[in-house]
């Protein structure tokens, strides 16, 4: 799932630069965004088991 | 409008397009130390660090945004009060994910806390305390936008020294990208202690 958020955020920031459509810019970044929280729900309700 | 306002709302324009450059610089800064402590020291980054890059390559995105138009001479009033929203929600969810990882070494007794400290705060503290200053930032410049857009400047100069800004933000997400793909392998979250490349093992290599 760090692949596809990362893919995503990269093809973000392409657009970015070109200066791409504003929906495009916005809905990647939204995209981004739920990606990036579903992940963190994911590991926040989850013990870590760190190890030091 | 009289000289003295234009003169002021072109000093404003300045201010901010420079701020926004500054952002793009000073999260690349940020985004380049935490890599440097993942390949010189090996300390490899946990899914909440990992997370909280995310966080800060969302909080900038939008601050490209601006310098790229603005270098093109397209950037409307409307698409910088988007463009700061968009970093203060994303400032906002980094900082949810760096005070979780504060408390969750708060929480356990004689925790000393994940990876080594910098100027005596660890990484996610950092983290924190970047995105904090992001939200003050944008506050700022939303006070400042009905005295003007940010503007490029005319010197192709001064320009170049935005567009390096730029080139250097997305030359670290594609490191980063590379460096997700290596830590990640086939499986479908990150570890909770990441301590090898584990597509590297995958593939054979370790």
């Amino acid at each position: 799932m760090d692949i596809i958020i990362m893919a995503v955020l990269t093809v973000l920031a392409v657009l970015a630069y070109r200066g791409a459509k504003r929906a495009w810019v916005v809905g990647l970044w939204v995209l981004g965004l739920v990606l990036m929280l579903i992940l963190f729900k994911i590991h926040a309700t989850s013990h870590l088991h760190l190890n030091f | 409008m009289t000289s003295a306002s234009k003169q002021s709302e072109s000093l404003v324009s300045t201010l901010l397009f420079w701020g926004s450059v500054g952002f793009v610089l000073a999260y690349s800064g940020v985004l380049l130390g935490a890599f440097s402590v993942q390949l010189f020291a090996h300390e490899f980054p946990c899914p909440l660090c990992m997370l909280q890059r995310y966080a800060m390559i969302l909080t900038v995105i939008p601050q490209l945004w601006i310098v790229t138009n603005s270098l093109r001479g397209k950037l409307k009033k409307v698409e910088y009060a988007r463009c700061l929203g968009m970093s203060i929600i994303a400032a906002v969810a980094g900082s949810f994910e760096s005070t979780r990882q504060i408390l969750l070494h708060i929480a356990t007794k004689g925790d000393p806390g994940y990876g080594s400290a910098v100027l005596g705060l660890h990484l996610y503290t950092w983290a924190l305390i970047t995105f904090v200053v992001v939200i003050l930032y944008c506050g700022g410049a939303l006070m400042a936008m009905p005295y003007g857009t940010p503007a490029a400047p005319t010197s192709p100069a001064w320009r170049g020294v935005a567009r390096v800004a730029t080139w250097l933000f997305l030359a670290l997400i594609l490191a980063n990208l590379v460096a997700i793909i290596l830590l990640e392998g086939f499986a479908w979250i990150l570890p909770d202690d990441p301590t090898k490349y584990h597509l590297l093992q995958q593939l054979g290599f370790h």
